[in-house]
């Protein structure tokens, strides 16, 4: 029985919501829609009271694709796709060793825990900002390189010598190797905090059983830990592709606005960012850009769920 | 190995021994990883702090050192002096924006999500669906509309346009309502026979019982307003309303030439510390917080 | 889910609904004279965007003095955006809602920008207007090469006024030159030989510093008299085999370290020209702009410099054709539904386009050079003019820019003419950094680039 005096409270309740969310979630998705299938619409020839009007079709979204310029949009899918199956495995491995580690040891575990935590209380920009400069090797006039960061010192030491990792005519290899590191350094703490609110809920006597049974360790943990985390896997792999499908902030806190190295520009551009890049002049193919991520993020998530739904164990 | 019920006392203590030698390699191997990796985690910070110490001099040396020789103090005190930085200017936009939205963003959270919680109406599960059919959408999506929308609106460069477009979040609703749901349906039911309005009975019972829940709300999106960074640069990026991610790397873009980096790293040690007064302070909450909402910001 | 595609389809059909209808092409309206011309009654308000500093803005409140003698009854707001970017996106932001002010200072590609929303006022009927354009003095008192870029949009009309100017100059360490016997170069061969010549004296230091790819490219192009972009057609026409002849060229010349950009020694060149970098490399020529004069200035020891500065044209292909890029603010003037609006605009622009004590004020504070030629006649411009040297670089850098007045070009500008700039400027950089590069495939891709972006 729906008590109708309950009805308008409800829906007050609910009005500053619903009205925001018209305005800012609603309204943008009909007319992104709308944009991108406009023929090369952008608001500045919208606005003109001359412009003959775009007509309809899926223009914008073949353009984007087909387009072959410098930052072109497979060129991002590349590089999207290359640091998602890298850093999503890599991530999700150390965290799980970290997150099992930490849930079994009993000292130090407070402060260690918080150490690990501490990178997501951290602005990405600014630690975009150490990670370059870590990674720095500033070529001058001579063979001397001006100012080397800290890594190249260490592979120094281990007699490897300098590594152009992020400056003028460095190598796509070493840039996606930094990318790698700053993106799984950053992904860290949120995992290994799932993780470990997992373990922490996994019964205990499956582990007594274990140990009685003088099970090796690395068997209780892909036998037993595994399987009972699965869920909690599965979360952290979904929600890393689909933070991973959306990577851009981090390579502007290493490479700058440019996307890539001095000399190579856009040459480490991702999905969002070519969005973004097509927002300021051309907001129909942006729109058109906007979507097909949508649907790989929607493609990608339903696989990753018909997946996990198969390898999960509840 | 051998059934557990057909084991005897000797086999007990075989098998406990060799747990205990195993379990001490065990347990020193997974010490050693543990420290490792929190070295590895930790060392940008170590780096930050150092280099932000260090004058240009020594920054420049070809092996660097891992601890300053002489605390260059006076880095810090170029961060606070610099015009390009307006460093006060930043910090106040950013606290303004992130307690003005927190606030209007909790109180529109805490109805909305007791609509959904306890109150029936036509179409409140069509509804709650469609609310959470949103979350999937990627939000890059709403940028490039909602740029319109707040142009239109004729709030460029204002905190407005900081504030109000992300005051809704679905996630939060979503969060509060589960929290809510778990607060026995008699507590309500009690209340209204006593008289007590809707109103009285959230904030004499419900809000104090989903206070952890609230809590982690609050932080997570003090957090999200001092690191966002994309919808800043492109509505607000003046200087009366510049937020402080933006602030970082505008008054580094515009330095000409050379870049101190000392200096650059002790703007950014400035920018963190407040994060980790707040993190050291309430790293419980912020835990629980991040451990049930599962998205960062 | 179910739910989801059913509105996801809705949404679509609806779209679909709102197919484009077809009307008149774009095109250009002229101002139409209100029929009794100015009205010296009313009062009107102008909003004026620029890019000014503090110092600049006292000396425009000064003009703004000046000019509300002669039209008390128009109120002039203005407003800085920072940087000429900061107006543009300010602006750009505003034309959609109708929000745009009435003049602001512009490059040609935002007023391009501008023109694909048909918000700038074309100005041919202003100024020819009897009573209240230019005279035929006011006219001819113009440098013709900075007044002539306000028709550079394809269609012969005049959309913008030329206010301050700048250029590129070669500035050279000339106790350096001296001391080694150098000759100066005016062409390219020469600049190569010498270069030589240098880096046999000094194997460390890269000889010459250009600050501007961009630049770089877009003048090689003028001078070889190569294709790089037009307002028609094509549009995007700089991938052509004379030009990747002169990168090819200039990337050898980055190998042997002979020269260096901006953006690939990581920081203004000046700063390797001014004074050694901490590795011990400096450069004894540098190419940059006539606004940036103060940044060449050497370091001092002692309150003495520490070398003696030239500054002259850049080096050419042929140095009896010379062309040297145009730079620097004009003005436009947006629509408006009241004519008075405009008109009241117009005169402020006349007014700062003719006033000889503003020209000059601005010249001296920042180094541009003046639009019109009666300036160098006010005493103490040709004071300041007088005064050029290492210790006055600034009035040094607009002395030799309004001796090579003539050597002066602008590009074509239109919807796109900004991105050709940026793409040529990033492809010197790519193809100089590294020898691997495949040049064919840089053009191709900055060219594609060029058409994404300007919706080709």
């Amino acid at each position: 029985m729906v008590d109708s005096k309950h009805q308008w409270k409800a829906w007050l309740y609910l009005s500053p919501a619903i009205v925001l969310l018209l305005i800012f979630t609603v309204w943008p998705i009909y007319n992104t829609i709308k944009m991108s299938l406009l023929e090369g619409y952008n608001t500045m020839a919208a606005s003109n009271p001359l412009h003959p009007g775009f007509s309809f079709g899926f223009y914008n979204y073949t353009y984007v694709l087909q387009y072959d310029g410098i930052g072109n949009f497979v060129n991002c899918l590349k590089n999207t796709v290359l640091l998602c199956i890298l850093t999503v495995p890599i991530s999700t491995i150390l965290a799980l060793l970290i997150a099992v580690a930490l849930n079994s040891i009993k000292r130090l575990q407070k402060l260690l825990q918080t150490i690990f935590f501490m990178p997501y209380v951290t602005n990405s920009i600014a630690i975009g900002m150490v990670f370059a400069a870590m990674f720095n090797m500033i070529i001058g006039g001579s063979t001397r390189p001006d100012s080397v960061g800290i890594i190249n010192n260490v592979l120094e030491f281990f007699g490897i010598g300098y590594i152009n990792w992020t400056n003028a005519g460095s190598e796509y290899w070493a840039n996606i190797v930094v990318m790698v590191v700053y993106i799984v350094w950053n992904a860290l703490p949120f995992k290994i905090l799932i993780l470990l609110g997992g373990l922490q809920s996994i019964n205990k006597q499956y582990y007594e059983a274990a140990r009685v049974d003088g099970t090796p360790r690395w068997r209780v943990l892909t036998k037993i830990t595994v399987p009972l985390l699965s869920p909690m896997l599965a979360y952290v792999v979904i929600t890393g592709f689909i933070g991973g499908f959306k990577e851009y902030s981090s390579i502007v806190g290493i490479f700058g606005d440019k996307l890539g190295p001095t000399g190579n520009p856009y040459s480490l551009d991702t999905m969002v960012g070519f969005i973004y890049r097509s927002l300021s002049t051309q907001e129909g193919n942006a729109s058109a850009a906007a979507l097909i991520l949508f649907g790989i993020i929607f493609v990608v998530t339903m696989v990753n769920l018909y997946v996990s739904k198969k390898k999960t164990y509840y | 190995m051998s059934d557990i019920r057909t084991m005897n006392k000797r086999d007990w203590k075989k098998v406990s021994d060799r747990q205990r030698v195993v379990g001490g390699i065990g347990t020193a191997f997974t010490y050693t990883f543990l420290i490792i990796m929190a070295i590895i985690v930790i060392f940008p910070f170590y780096f930050m702090i150092i280099s932000s110490l260090k004058t240009m001099d020594e920054y420049r040396l070809s092996v660097p050192t891992l601890f300053p020789r002489v605390f260059a103090f006076q880095n810090y005190a170029e961060v606070f002096a610099s015009k390009d930085l307006q460093l006060a200017q930043l910090f106040f936009n950013t606290v303004f924006v992130g307690v003005v939205s927190t606030a209007l963003s909790l109180v529109i959270t805490v109805l909305s999500a007791f609509a959904f919680a306890r109150l029936e109406f036509k179409g409140k599960n069509a509804l709650f669906a469609g609310l959470l059919a949103t979350m999937m959408i990627p939000g890059e999506l709403f940028t490039i509309t909602n740029y319109q929308t707040v142009n239109y609106f004729g709030w460029m460069n204002s905190y407005t346009v900081l504030i109000v477009p992300f005051l809704v979040s679905v996630f939060y609703i979503y969060l509060l309502r589960q929290n809510f749901l778990q607060i026995p349906n008699e507590l309500y039911l009690a209340a209204k026979v006593d008289g007590c309005g809707d109103l009285k009975y959230l904030r004499k019972v419900m809000i104090p019982l989903a206070l952890p829940t609230l809590i982690s709300i609050t932080i997570l999106k003090m957090m999200g307003s001092w690191n966002s960074y994309m919808w800043p640069r492109l509505v607000a990026n003046d200087d009366a309303h510049r937020l402080i991610t933006n602030g970082l790397r505008t008054a580094f873009t515009n330095a000409e030439g050379v870049t101190n980096i000392p200096v650059q790293m002790a703007a950014v040690t400035v920018v963190s510390f407040p994060l980790f007064l707040v993190f050291i302070f309430l790293r419980k909450y912020i835990m629980k917080g991040v451990s049930r909402s599962g998205i960062k910001g | 889910m179910k739910r989801l595609v059913a509105i996801l389809t809705v949404v679509m059909l609806l779209a679909s609904m709102m197919a484009g209808c077809s009307g008149g092409k774009a095109a250009a309206v002229d101002f139409v004279m209100p029929e009794n011309g100015f009205d010296t009654e009313t009062p009107v308000t102008i909003k004026f965007y620029h890019q000014m500093g503090a110092q600049l803005q006292t000396i425009l409140n000064t003009a703004i003095e000046d000019f509300n003698k002669i039209y008390p009854n128009i109120t002039v707001e203005h407003a800085t955006y920072g940087d000429y970017n900061g107006v543009r996106d300010q602006i750009k932001n505003e034309i959609p809602v109708g929000n745009q002010p009435n003049l602001a200072y512009c490059y040609p590609d935002h007023v391009a920008l501008y023109n694909i929303a048909g918000a700038v006022q074309t100005l041919d009927v202003l100024i020819d207007d009897s009573q209240y354009g230019y005279t035929a003095e006011q006219k001819a008192d113009f440098i013709p090469a900075y007044y002539n870029e306000g028709k550079t949009f394809g269609d012969g009309k005049m959309y913008t006024l030329p206010i301050s100017k700048s250029t590129e100059v070669l500035y050279y360490n000339r106790s350096f030159f001296e001391k080694h016997q150098l000759t100066v170069p005016t062409t390219w061969d020469e600049m190569e030989a010498v270069c030589r010549q240098i880096k046999a004296i000094d194997p460390t230091c890269i000889p010459l510093g250009y600050d501007s790819e961009a630049n770089w490219f877009i003048t090689m192009c003028e001078q070889y008299g190569s294709p790089y972009t037009s307002v028609d057609g094509d549009k995007f026409l700089f991938d052509n085999a004379k030009n990747k002849e002169f990168v090819k060229k200039f990337q050898g010349w980055y190998n042997e370290k002979l020269v260096t950009t901006e953006e690939l020694s990581g920081g203004y060149t000046s700063a390797l020209f001014t004074g050694e970098s901490d590795s011990g490399t400096r450069c004894y020529m540098c190419i940059g702009s006539t606004g940036g004069a103060t940044y060449q200035q050497p370091n001092q020891t002692n309150g003495v410099f520490e070398f003696e500065v030239g500054i002259t044209t850049i080096p050419q292909v042929d140095a009896a054709k010379p062309k040297v890029i145009s730079q620097g603010p004009s003005l436009c003037i947006f629509k408006k539904s009241n004519p008075q609006e405009v008109l009241a605009s117009w005169l402020f622009a006349k007014f700062l386009t003719t006033d000889v004590v503003f020209q000059a004020s601005v010249s001296m504070n920042n180094g541009y050079a003046p639009v019109i030629q009666s300036v160098t006649e006010n005493p103490v411009y040709a004071e300041f003019l007088q005064s050029a040297d290492t210790t006055h670089i600034q009035a040094y850098a607009v002395k030799v820019a309004l001796e090579q007045k003539d050597a002066y070009y602008a590009s074509p500008a239109f919807n796109g003419s900004s991105v050709a700039r940026d793409q040529v400027g990033l492809l010197m950089q790519k193809c100089m950094a590294s020898t691997s590069v495949d040049i064919d495939a840089a053009f191709k891709e900055a060219v594609a680039e060029c058409k994404y972006q300007a919706g080709m």
